[in-house]
């Protein structure tokens, strides 16, 4: 069962089909199928060690590095097979990843991170503008442009990530674990934003341990179970204790 | 008669100070390539020496066959070892990393040992070509500076040569400093070198990165082979002793920094010329020696970085 655009009548932006994941001889992955369309934000929700951030690593080429991972299946963005492209070339045709636990390059100032993200040739001419949007986005991070990230609370990291991200311009924007350690403050903030994140056109990928929060501003979501996708929809589709029990495993197998 | 001893004494601390201090920016020169391969892909270049006398044979060999001034053939020598740096990178080390071992699934222990067995063939390979070709006679640039120096006072002078390339040093290494911090490829550079993964989601094709700073690397080992030729005359089994050095002054400046280096190079320079002037030439090295020694003791992250690693 697949998610299947229902009123829009272009292609879907995103095609995956078929896609598992390997770690050595470990498959972390299960055949997973999705479509999205633009401008959707898919949340995927799911325990540790579903498969989740594998799923997004997939997206961004990351799961696909010679003897240590691999990928079976294919992914179609825009017309284009991301599983056969390095994840420089997958940057460059317009997917993020937010990568889980941010991982900013620790020696580096906010503002060397955010333009770390505008290397690909395609973002130099624009960088200077781009950086005034994400400080106009986050108002924190221009203050504190020439700090170095290291010393900064995990909040204002986790927007240096987005903000390193969205650098590039990107068409699908992909967020493993966005509140993973934040504090509820934070967190509201942050999601506050997202709507202005993923901005008109853009479509977002949303890994979330939250689930009513991520139910709240998704267009569409899939719960995952040990590598397998047990339940798509669109919220209010499917009744909240159902997406429960499809976390946790009940009434499956 | 007091006061023309305390004189001698002030003019002989001042000589060796100065002497030591231009000498630190040759030195820091011929490490910064050193600095710059290991604070980026964490790789201990072993050939690193030898490319500085590769480099300084090149230098000669273009000078005695063009002739003219020598200065020019730093217009040849810097490209050619640009390009080297960046195929050998490209074509041999990057084969043998870190990052690659871990791709084939190998042990991080291989990724370490493997440059190292590597650059050391390297080393060798370049060290005996340069034998077959240049023979064991010492070698040097022919220049007209050699005994030229700037006389500061009736008693003090400093050689014309040595303050030339403090000076082309101390340019050399802020502009690589400069180059690191603000360019699209320096950032790279940092980004890559901090973590290789994330640098490669932001568009960086980190083989590229990885050469291109191996190529500035040795580009900097040619000007530092150039000031070789032209101060001191050299053999091809020399490469060893300039890595030694190198190594000393990366881990005085801490490795990986470029101001480091510089200061470093500084510290080493005159702590030498002292120790040569007050204990006589043997005590020179060993001084020089015991300093790098003192320093991993009580410093190891060394004089000049600002966090340990």
């Amino acid at each position: 069962m697949s998610i299947s655009a229902r009123d829009a009548p272009a292609s879907p932006v995103l095609r995956v089909t078929g896609l598992s994941a390997y770690y050595g001889e470990l498959r972390a992955v299960y055949d997973v199928s999705l479509e999205l369309d633009r401008g959707d934000i898919l949340a995927v929700i799911g325990a540790n060690g579903a498969g989740k951030s594998t799923l997004l690593r997939s997206l961004a080429g990351l799961a696909n590095q010679g003897a240590r991972s691999h990928i079976r299946g294919t992914i179609e963005f825009d017309g284009r097979r991301l599983d056969k492209m390095t994840p420089e070339q997958i940057v460059d045709a317009g997917v993020a990843l937010v990568p889980e636990g941010r991982r900013l390059f620790a020696r580096m100032s906010v503002e060397d991170n955010l333009l770390a993200g505008a290397y690909l040739l395609r973002c130099r001419r624009t960088a200077r503008a781009k950086l005034e949007e994400i400080y106009a986005l986050f108002p924190r991070l221009r203050e504190r442009r020439m700090q170095v990230v290291s010393q900064m609370s995990g909040g204002e990291q986790q927007m240096v990530a987005i903000g390193r991200a969205l650098m590039s311009s990107p068409k699908l924007i992909a967020f493993d674990e966005l509140s993973l350690g934040l504090s509820p403050a934070m967190v509201e903030e942050i999601y506050k934003n997202l709507r202005g994140i993923v901005a008109d056109g853009t479509t977002g990928i949303l890994v979330e341990q939250d689930l009513q929060r991520a139910l709240k501003v998704c267009t569409r979501f899939c719960v995952m179970l040990e590598g397998n996708v047990v339940l798509e929809g669109r919220p209010g589709e499917v009744s909240e204790a159902a997406i429960t029990a499809a976390y946790f495993g009940e009434g499956h197998g | 008669m007091a006061d023309d001893n305390l004189y001698w004494v002030g003019i002989d601390l001042a000589n060796g100070v100065l002497s030591g201090a231009m000498l630190g920016g040759y030195y820091a020169l011929i490490s910064v390539g050193l600095a710059l391969t290991f604070g980026v892909m964490r790789l201990i270049n072993l050939a690193h020496g030898d490319w500085v006398i590769f480099a300084a044979y090149l230098s000669v060999t273009l000078a005695t066959v063009a002739g003219g001034s020598p200065f020019w053939t730093l217009m040849v020598v810097v490209p050619v070892m640009y390009g080297l740096g960046y195929a050998v990178q490209r074509g041999l080390l990057n084969h043998v990393s870190v990052q690659a071992t871990e791709r084939r699934g190998m042990s991080p222990v291989f990724g370490l040992m493997l440059p190292l067995l590597v650059t050391f063939g390297l080393s060798n390979v370049l060290s005996q070509g340069l034998l077959l070709v240049f023979s064991a006679d010492t070698a040097t640039i022919k220049n007209d500076l050699s005994y030229s120096a700037i006389r500061l006072s009736e008693d003090l002078s400093i050689s014309t040569l040595r303050f030339g390339f403090f000076i082309a040093a101390a340019v050399l290494l802020s502009g690589l400093a400069l180059w690191l911090k603000t360019t699209h490829i320096g950032r790279a550079i940092r980004a890559a070198s901090d973590d290789p993964e994330i640098a490669a989601l932001m568009g960086m094709r980190t083989r590229h990165v990885y050469a291109v700073a191996s190529g500035v690397a040795l580009a900097s080992a040619g000007v530092a082979g150039f000031m070789v030729g032209m101060t001191r005359s050299f053999q091809p089994f020399d490469g060893p002793s300039f890595l030694l050095m190198a190594f000393g002054v990366a881990v005085l400046g801490g490795l990986g920094s470029m101001l480091g280096s510089l200061i470093g190079g500084i510290v080493l320079g005159v702590v030498q010329v002292l120790a040569g002037t007050y204990f006589g030439p043997a005590a020179q090295q060993v001084a020089g020696y015991l300093v790098i020694l003192l320093v991993l003791a009580l410093r190891p992250q060394g004089l000049f970085s600002g966090k340990s690693r």
